[in-house]
């Protein structure tokens, strides 16, 4: 039969629990003061506390819990070595594929416009931005020769109406001619005949827009916040 | 069988209980890391609610950190009575251990329900829900480690302080120094990286 | 207070469907035969104490495999289902199943398969033979194992409730995507039965791997190192360190939908901040390694017969084990994998796929290892190298086809297409399901002291085998042609439905194959020719006992001093066997209570009947208070007991007919067995048998 009792130093003595409560109570305190006093900036702060964490782990680890003595092979160190790890796996692998998945899957113009059509205003706890209530409500007279008026002045969330003057059906499209632009996810809009066509002004900035059979009918329109 | 090959025996088993019992840590670790990996991932999805900072109170938490660790050192001493089989002793530690705990999770308890009493329950964001169920599981896992103790303390006061007993001790007392680290990590990474 | 009582469930809960009517009443019948049987034969104290709170590795094992094998009969007529809908569900016609119904039984059928037959089996198998492999009486804990067995069968009770209590099962796929599977999508009980099912079975898995860890630690023989255990103790000590490692992971994830659910929480809500993607990246942290938990064992069951029957030592042992260790260590390392398409970006993509095909080298290690044993061996074709054969073929399709959805943007293409689900279905197949069936035709004259049917054995290999290709092979082709998975209905233009006609074709064979197998077994206990205890002339100590084992597996345990220790001990002489004092566990009611009471409290979760989860929690701390406590779980054999029972054997061998170890048996054939299983409830009725007691 093996030799299983184990010694002293495998159990633990009153001056090792001591010496590691003394330590960890040191190990506790300093993180503690270095968040509330400041005394570093966040960035550098968060490996540091954790830092200490792990030190203080390896502390408790080692004076309270004797893991890392007696007879080889130790398994108790080895499956708790390889826990850590997989622990550091599972909790970083997951932080840096979930933030790669968050930054991957950004709302593109397209899903903002699909995002205020279907009103959806809040997304995994951050808000869109789409608009939740209208305001006020502009418009905008295209004809053959110009575009009355020539410039809107709105704020965001306002609604600006395309009215074709002659009531045939016209094609805006956003940008100067040649270059176009995409607003909200629209590139263009198409009146038809005897309609008209409203957007929501979600996005802030200036705006150019011409009629697409006559491109030096241009006007602007103009969203504050 | 013979007195020794008796002892010897129980030796062994007791060997390899402490050993599957410290696979079993490891496993509960694990469960740990789940939870610490979803708080990490969603402790910012706040729904436009109030963040860590504005809800949590670090004193208070340092409070429960001191006291968390003065129960692991007592838990210490306490199996060095056990093993010492003085039987006094080990329930005098044990007891102070005990009551430590105890305060702990008064505290703790006290925390949450002013919490809810505000209106922040698990329901009110992920940020909350993640919080609730990390820091809850830990509570949880304070309170079965004092119904263990104070069970086998019922029996060692019956019994007396046998092998068998301390065996259950020790295992008990492994359990207890695995929750004070497990919530040095829960105190850096919860509360005082809120006010980073 | 209704609700209160009764929780939610409503008098709609109950069956009133024809499924659910006809899963209920096979229930209860199957139910009713068993009582009936019981009490006619006046066996229900043996029942119990024998089988059900024996804490008999052995006992065990072989009730592990009846479950098993009853849950595999379970999953098979899902698939059958499946099969059937998709060969009918083309055009204008929908089929005979409802969509509803249909994705209820995909989901189980993947969840049974994985869950309640593969690790059922698995499980079985290292409990029977890796204590005697080891040299070993018993587990490190059998409360453990006990315990472990019966919350395992909880699971099953409790993948099953739903046709009694309830009526729908999830119907989410067997991992439960998120969000369909959260409240809002899945408001019946049927995604819970699934919470409860794979909780109380995966916290038995825990305890399981627990208790073999800390057996193959701690507990081999005298002189046996690590570098001479066999490898099918290799195989499973890696696969228990995986289980390990990632049931907990499975645990706590399973308690986080339960509380999205149950509680309002906002873990994998579309809403309140909640990230449905982290749901997938952690089910399947813990779904690809439970892949590997499952192969491993049965790399080690092809080691040892590759090695038996060719009657050489594996031709390096070394770098087997390092490639078990490593596809665990690896496993570890790819589960994005499976969700490549979800929107990671190309560098993390490429980070996975990478790592995802370098596991395939430790893999090939270990194949070309068999097949370098092989070698100018002295080949016996024995069953079990038949299905290593099967597997060869089977699973190096499946695994290529592995190596090919690895790249990711072939995945983006094969993504949840049928590529993917012939990809996984042969290697599971193929690997897993082989693997056992080769393990069961190897160790079942060590089980049973009986020979197996090899004529009908082979009947039922050739038809896995056919039936195999010719329902997964048209599979690959439909994956590429753009048949995504389950579907319950699709375009008479696109030309599948002859494919899927023929996959039903091939899935009647399987089921031929499985009614083959069922037959070989009756017929090996029908003929009942004898073996000794070591039929093919093995290499490992699980040979050495007798068989079946005494329920001390060993009157003295050996000590080794060299790999292949019973093939030493045979070429050295065998030591005369002395007797010694030994401690052996009582059986216990332990485990099947607590896991009852579990059972029960899980019933009260999918319900939300709090005052019987309140009383199954103090039920289940009361039991394991007083079992803990309980400083009286052993006896002692001694030496002479165990001398008087070894002498008591001996006198029972010479009445019994000789062993038929190296004679060629002239095998009943199919015909053969209806014969003669005709003639003897013809003659039973004839003559009123029943009549005596």
């Amino acid at each position: 039969m093996s030799e299983t009792h184990k010694t002293d130093s495998e159990h633990g003595t009153v001056q090792s629990y001591v010496v590691g409560f003394i330590l960890s109570l040191i190990f506790t305190l300093i993180p503690y003061y270095l968040v509330v006093h400041q005394t570093f900036s966040s960035s550098a702060l968060l490996p540091i506390i954790i830092g200490f964490a792990v030190i203080q782990m390896i502390i408790q680890i080692t004076f309270f819990l004797h893991i890392g003595r007696g007879p080889k092979p130790n398994w108790n160190l080895f499956f708790f070595a390889s826990t850590v790890g997989i622990i550091l796996v599972v909790v970083g692998g997951s932080i840096v594929i979930i933030n790669n998945l968050h930054y991957n899957m950004q709302p593109s113009d397209q899903t903002k416009k699909l995002i205020a059509d279907e009103g959806i205003y809040q997304i995994g706890g951050q808000l869109t931005g789409a608009c939740r209530e209208q305001a006020a409500n502009h418009q905008v007279i295209i004809n053959n020769s110009r575009v009355i008026p020539v410039r809107v002045l709105a704020n965001q969330c306002d609604t600006l109406t395309f009215i074709s003057g002659d009531g045939s059906a016209r094609k805006v499209v956003f940008g100067t001619y040649p270059q176009n632009q995409s607003y909200a996810g629209e590139s263009n809009l198409v009146i038809r005949k005897g309609q008209n066509q409203t957007i929501t002004l979600s996005q802030t900035g200036a705006y150019r827009f011409y009629d697409q059979s006559h491109p030096a009918v241009s006007g602007e329109f103009v969203v504050g916040q | 069988m013979t007195e020794h090959e008796i002892e010897a025996h129980e030796a062994e088993a007791d060997e390899r209980t402490m050993f599957g019992f410290w696979v079993y840590l490891m496993t509960d670790l694990l469960m740990f890391a789940v939870l610490f990996a979803v708080y990490a991932v969603l402790h910012n999805n706040t729904s436009g609610g109030e963040t860590g900072r504005e809800l949590f109170k670090l004193p208070l938490a340092l409070t429960e950190t001191i006291i968390l660790l003065t129960s692991s050192f007592t838990c210490g001493i306490a199996m060095i009575a056990a093993r010492q089989r003085k039987k006094a002793q080990t329930l005098v530690w044990f007891g102070i251990t005990f009551l430590l705990g105890l305060t702990f999770l008064t505290l703790e308890l006290n925390e949450f329900a002013s919490l809810i009493r505000e209106g922040y329950t698990l329901q009110s964001n992920a940020f909350m829900s993640s919080f609730f169920v990390l820091v809850g599981t830990h509570g949880l896992h304070i309170t079965l480690g004092l119904l263990w103790m104070a069970i086998t303390l019922g029996y060692v006061i019956k019994r007396g302080l046998n092998g068998p007993l301390v065996r259950k001790l020790a295992l008990v007392s492994l359990f207890w120094h695995f929750l004070d680290i497990v919530w040095i990590f829960i105190f850096t990474i919860v509360y005082l990286r809120a006010f980073l | 207070m209704q609700h209160f009582l009764i929780g939610n469930l409503k008098w709609s809960s109950l069956p009133h469907e024809w499924f659910t009517i006809a899963g209920t009443l096979t229930f209860v019948m199957l139910a009713l035969v068993v009582i009936v049987v019981i009490t006619y034969t006046k066996r229900w104290k043996w029942l119990w104490k024998e089988w059900l709170t024996s804490v008999d590795p052995k006992k065990i094992g072989i009730m592990y495999f009846i479950a098993g094998g009853a849950m595999l009969l379970r999953g098979g007529l899902d698939a059958l289902m499946i099969w059937l809908q998709q060969s009918l569900s083309s055009g204008s016609s929908h089929g005979y199943l409802s969509s509803d119904h249909f994705q209820q039984i995909f989901t189980a059928h993947g969840n049974i398969m994985v869950f309640f037959v593969a690790m059922a089996f698995v499980f079985g198998l290292i409990n029977y033979i890796v204590p005697l492999q080891i040299g070993a009486r018993d587990l490190a804990s059998p409360f453990m194992n006990t315990l472990g067995f019966w919350m395992f069968i909880g699971g099953i009770v409790m993948v099953n409730m739903f046709f009694v209590f309830g009526g729908q099962y999830a119907a989410t796929g067997w991992l439960a995507v998120q969000p369909l599977a959260a409240k809002q999508f899945s408001p019946g009980t049927g995604v819970d039965y699934w919470v409860w099912s794979l909780m109380i079975s995966g916290i038995g898995t825990t305890l399981g791997a627990i208790n073999f860890i800390m057996t193959i630690l701690k507990m081999r023989a005298p002189g046996m190192k690590l570098k001479m255990m066999p490898l099918f103790t290799w195989g499973s000590l890696c696969s228990m360190v995986m289980a390990v490692t990632i049931f907990p992971l499975l645990t706590a994830t399973l308690f986080l939908v339960y509380f999205d659910r149950a509680l309002g929480t906002h873990f994998f809500t579309t809403l309140g901040g909640g990230d449905p993607m982290m749901y997938t990246n952690l089910i399947w942290m813990w779904g690809h390694p439970e892949v590997y938990v499952l192969i491993l064992p049965a790399f080690g069951v092809f080691s040892e017969v590759v090695s038996t029957f060719s009657r050489k030592p594996i031709a390096s042992y070394t770098s087997a084990v390092w490639g078990m260790i490593g596809v665990s260590s690896l496993a570890l390392s790819v589960w994005l994998h499976h969700f490549f398409t979800m929107g990671a970006s190309a560098d993390v993509d490429a980070f996975f796929g990478l790592m995802t095909m370098i596991i395939a080298v430790p893999t090939s290690v270990l194949v070309f290892n068999w097949i370098a044993t092989m070698y100018k061996g002295k080949i016996r074709f024995e069953t079990p190298m038949l299905w290593f054969m099967g597997f060869v073929s089977v699973f190096a399709i499946g695994g290529i086809s592995g190596v090919m959805l690895a790249v990711p943007p072939a995945d983006f293409q094969l993504h949840n297409s049928l590529f993917l689900v012939a990809h996984f279905h042969s290697t599971v197949i193929g690997g897993v399901l082989f693997g056992i069936f080769c393990a069961i035709s190897y160790w079942f004259p060590k089980f049973t002291g009986i020979r197996l049917n090899q004529r009908i054995g082979k009947y039922a290999f050739w038809c896995w085998i056919v039936g195999f290709c010719m329902s997964f092979i048209p599979m690959y082709i439909l994956g590429f042609l753009g048949a995504s998975r389950r579907l319950d209905h699709y375009d008479s233009s696109t030309g599948w439905q002859p494919f899927f006609i023929m996959m039903l074709i091939g899935g009647l064979i399987i089921a031929l194959g499985v009614a083959l197998q069922l037959a070989q077994i009756l017929a090996s206990f029908i003929q009942k020719n004898r073996v000794s205890n070591d039929p093919w002339d093995g290499r490992t100590l699980e040979w050495a006992a007798a068989s079946p084992p005494q329920f001390y597996n060993f009157t003295t345990i050996p000590e080794v001093t060299s790999r292949d220790a019973y093939l030493t001990m045979k070429q050295q002489g065998l030591p005369k066997p002395t007797y010694e004092d030994i401690h052996m566990p009582k059986s216990t009611s332990v485990g099947v209570y607590i896991a009852g009471f579990a059972t029960l409290a899980s019933f009260g979760f999918v319900w939300d009947i709090m005052w019987l989860v309140v009383i199954s929690m103090i039920g289940i701390l009361i039991v394991f208070v007083r079992r803990g406590y309980d400083e009286h779980s052993e006896y002692v054999l001694t030496a002479a007991e165990i001398q008087k029972l070894e002498e008591a054997r001996a006198k029972k061998e010479k009445e019994l007919p000789p062993v038929t170890d190296n004679e060629t048996i002239e095998d009943m054939g199919i015909i053969e067995l209806i014969r003669v299983v005709l003639s003897f409830f013809l003659d039973a009725i004839r003559n009123k048998r029943w009549r005596k007691a």
